[in-house]
């Protein structure tokens, strides 16, 4: 009887977390402590502090004036912990900057109900074209067998929980067979050479918390694994070529327009971030069923 | 007392010009040539176009000297140089790590200032042996593209086919190319790099009456910004140090596909490592971080923005004179001149690779990054004379407590066993007691990190906002049920 009251209770506890954005949130503020504690990255607390403030209060600002739900305060987080890993300037008004268009661009750039660039990935690139003076760094998590793990375990269980699995892997693994091709089939270097490139920290968190963001990606299944591999061999043939190693967040960037059209062509439902039914209506709704 | 420590720590975090803010200042360096088996680069980069500059600090019989470069394209004569024999001297001297000494004042006397400047020279140069040359040539399927004399250099620009042909055309000629070099020269020829082959011609090296092989100086166009550093592997089981000096436009340079780290800096270090035991300090200090950072990190140790009109300080403090117009462009820096307002920046890199954990060639980018950066070690002498008033005793317990810090950071930076310096708490001096083992509480813990609580603030407040959405979350299903 007390067993079942518990299990009863346990269950309830874990229904509210239904949400995958919870560990998103919670993965990414540990691969942010990862690199500060662990990689010595030198702290920028306070640029972390501006990019998370500023985030939240665009989308703040958003929520009261486009009424929407309060939980997108979740992806705003999510957006801005994505743009402490990867946005790097030398100026506080950068950061600002970088969070200004990142969630600015939910809603400016937008069609058919779907803003058209990842956020995280725009507000990364967006600041380098406009202003030249900031930048990434491909290299910060270095190239280790044990990222795989660490950015591997968590990316699958998001992957898994957002039905977004086949476009993560479809990217890396096309990406390791070209590399594998090139590097040690055709080159003759070690298998080493090769490994050493998929196991860049980088790489790996693009594959499994960037390309993989379903609301900026096609929603038909088919064509998004078409689409993976796509970005997968243009990031290939830019990396063995010009030697950009930054590439995918660019490729990224680029390829982020035909999303629209893709859709358009062929057409499959739009993501839901799956949150406690009541929670999706907006606050408005929300206060109206309380008044009455 | 209190005013002085005040102002002594402000001038470690701001960049104070030289001046008697400060209570003196000494200043040592620990040059690259501490290393042994390194090698120091001087690489220039603007757009598509490098200039590398390769110091042949070799010290054998010359007449043994060879080297194998692979390169992306032809050189053309204009293309090679010989660069001055001192640039490679000034740049590291002028971006060594630094020591950086201030005395305290007593504060029972009066205020008194003292200023001390001197430098180290270095010794004993260490370089490893690399190919040998002699003459001739067949059907190897390697065409010779250019030869020139540069110098005291005879250069040939080889390219090949097959690895197979290359190896057997350079052993034939008299080149002693390792056992592993063959399956590291394959895709080197597959992605249409071609070799650039030095040796030394030892009669035109005496007729110009060098004692020393003069730095080599090539340029070309490429879109590869990397050195190609898995060659040199195939000649040793061990680790290679490498100094990187790049002068670029815009900003500091990093690694592309390999982790930069800048070495532990401003960290307070006790009184005796003085003399030869601080360059010993740096070279353990080196060491660990490079244990610390997985062994295959890339370890800034300098960056700083050296364009001509620069206005601010360009070190703090100098351990050497800094490079001027004249350097850069003997450097290679082809985008200033006297006059111009041309923006040029210094980083110093600094590398230890081995086969196993430097499995690609080094890649770099260029980032927006103008940050100063340079590996400095503050030791602060104590006050001396009368010290019995009573702000002098509360100076000498901070001082005891002071040098217990020190002693925790020195552990913390070289893993130096440091209970073995049981008197320097008391006394300042570096006595050490042989007979005494390795303190565990002494043991070096990680290295302190300022913004530490800082950051766990920051995801403390993540874990509310999480916890907060999550019970909103509960409540909801809570009324919904409803």
């Amino acid at each position: 009887m007390q067993l079942k009251l518990i299990t009863q209770n346990v269950f309830r506890l874990l229904k509210g977390l239904t949400d995958p954005r919870y560990f998103q949130i919670l993965f990414l503020s540990s691969f942010l402590a990862f690199g500060v504690f662990s990689l010595g990255w030198s702290v920028q607390l306070q640029n972390y502090l501006l990019i998370i403030t500023t985030c939240l209060t665009v989308q703040a600002l958003a929520i009261y004036y486009l009424d929407l739900p309060l939980h997108s305060l979740r992806s705003a987080l999510i957006t801005s912990l994505g743009l402490c890993l990867l946005f790097k300037a030398g100026e506080p008004a950068y950061f600002i900057l970088a969070g200004l268009l990142a969630i600015g661009s939910k809603f400016v750039l937008r069609f058919r109900n779907k803003h058209i660039f990842n956020p995280a990935n725009f507000g990364v690139v967006a600041p380098i074209l406009l202003t030249g003076n900031t930048w990434i760094s491909p290299g910060q998590w270095g190239s280790t067998p044990l990222l795989l793990f660490f950015f591997g375990g968590a990316g699958l269980m998001i992957l898994f929980r957002i039905s977004r699995l086949e476009t993560g892997l479809t990217f890396l693994i096309t990406y390791a067979i070209l590399w594998f091709s090139r590097d040690v089939i055709y080159l003759g270097w070690e298998p080493t050479v090769t490994l050493h490139k998929l196991t860049n920290g980088s790489l790996l968190l693009f594959s499994f918390f960037m390309i993989t963001d379903p609301m900026t990606i096609p929603n038909n299944k088919k064509v998004r694994i078409i689409w993976s591999a796509c970005i997968a061999i243009l990031t290939f043939w830019v990396v063995s070529t010009q030697y950009i190693q930054s590439a995918a967040l660019w490729i990224l960037f680029l390829g982020a327009p035909i999303v629209p059209l893709l859709d358009l062509l062929f057409p499959a439902k739009k993501y839901q971030w799956s949150v406690p039914e009541n929670t999706s209506n907006s606050i408005s709704e929300n206060l109206k069923t309380q008044l009455a | 007392m209190k005013r002085i420590f005040i102002v002594s720590l402000l001038s470690l975090f701001y960049f104070i010009p030289k001046s008697s803010a400060f209570c003196g200042f000494y200043v040592a360096k620990a040059g690259s040539e501490l290393f042994n088996n390194r090698s120091q680069v001087v690489f220039v980069r603007d757009g598509n176009r490098s200039v590398i500059t390769m110091s042949n600090d070799y010290q054998g019989d010359v007449s043994e000297f060879a080297m194998v470069v692979p390169v992306p394209t032809v050189l053309s004569r204009e293309e090679i140089r010989i660069a001055k024999q001192g640039l490679f001297d000034k740049l590291d001297h002028y971006s060594g790590p630094r020591l950086v000494e201030y005395y305290d004042h007593n504060p029972c006397e009066p205020q008194i200032l003292y200023e001390v400047a001197a430098t180290m020279e270095g010794s004993n140069r260490k370089f490893r042996s690399t190919k040998t040359l002699e003459r001739d040539k067949e059907d190897y399927q390697v065409t010779v593209e250019a030869t020139y004399a540069v110098g005291e250099y005879d250069i040939l620009i080889l390219s090949a086919k097959e690895s197979d042909g290359l190896k057997r055309w350079l052993t034939d000629n008299g080149y002693k190319i390792p056992a592993k070099a063959e399956r590291v020269l394959e895709p080197y020829i597959k992605s249409n790099m071609k070799f650039f082959v030095v040796k030394v011609n030892t009669k035109v090296m005496k007729m110009q009456g060098f004692q020393n092989l003069r730095p080599l100086q090539i340029s070309f166009e490429s879109d590869r910004f990397m050195l190609p550093i898995r060659l040199g592997m195939a000649n040793s089981k061990g680790t290679q140090d490498m100094i990187v000096y790049t002068l670029t436009r815009n900003g500091r340079v990093e690694s592309s596909n390999y982790r930069t780290v800048q070495i532990p800096s401003n960290r307070d270090i006790p009184t005796f490592i003085k003399g030869g035991k601080f360059e010993q300090f740096y070279v353990d200090l080196f060491d660990k971080a490079y244990r610390d950072a997985g062994k295959n990190a890339v370890f800034t140790e300098y960056a700083w923005d050296v364009s001509p009109n620069y206005g601010g300080v360009k070190c703090d403090p100098c351990v050497g004179p800094p490079p001027i117009v004249s350097d850069l462009l003997d450097a290679g820096v082809w985008w200033i001149d006297e006059r111009s307002y041309s923006q040029v920046f210094f980083t110093r890199l600094h590398v230890r690779y081995s086969e196993e954990k430097f499995p690609e060639d080094l890649f770099f980018i260029q980032t927006s990054d103008k940050e100063r950066f340079q590996g400095r070690y503050v030791m602060r002498h104590a006050a001396t004379g009368d010290l019995s008033c009573d702000e002098g005793k509360k100076y000498v317990q901070e001082l005891e407590m002071r040098r217990g810090k020190e002693l925790k950071e020195l552990a913390a930076l070289t893993d130096w066993n440091v209970a073995k310096y049981t008197r320097y708490r008391q006394d300042g001096s570096g006595w050490i007691d042989e007979k005494l083992e390795m303190d565990k509480s002494d043991s070096p813990g990680k290295t302190g990190k300022g913004a530490a609580p800082g950051m766990l603030l920051l995801l403390g407040g993540i874990f509310l906002f999480l916890f907060l959405n999550y019970i909103r979350d509960l409540r909801q299903i809570a009324n919904g049920n409803r």
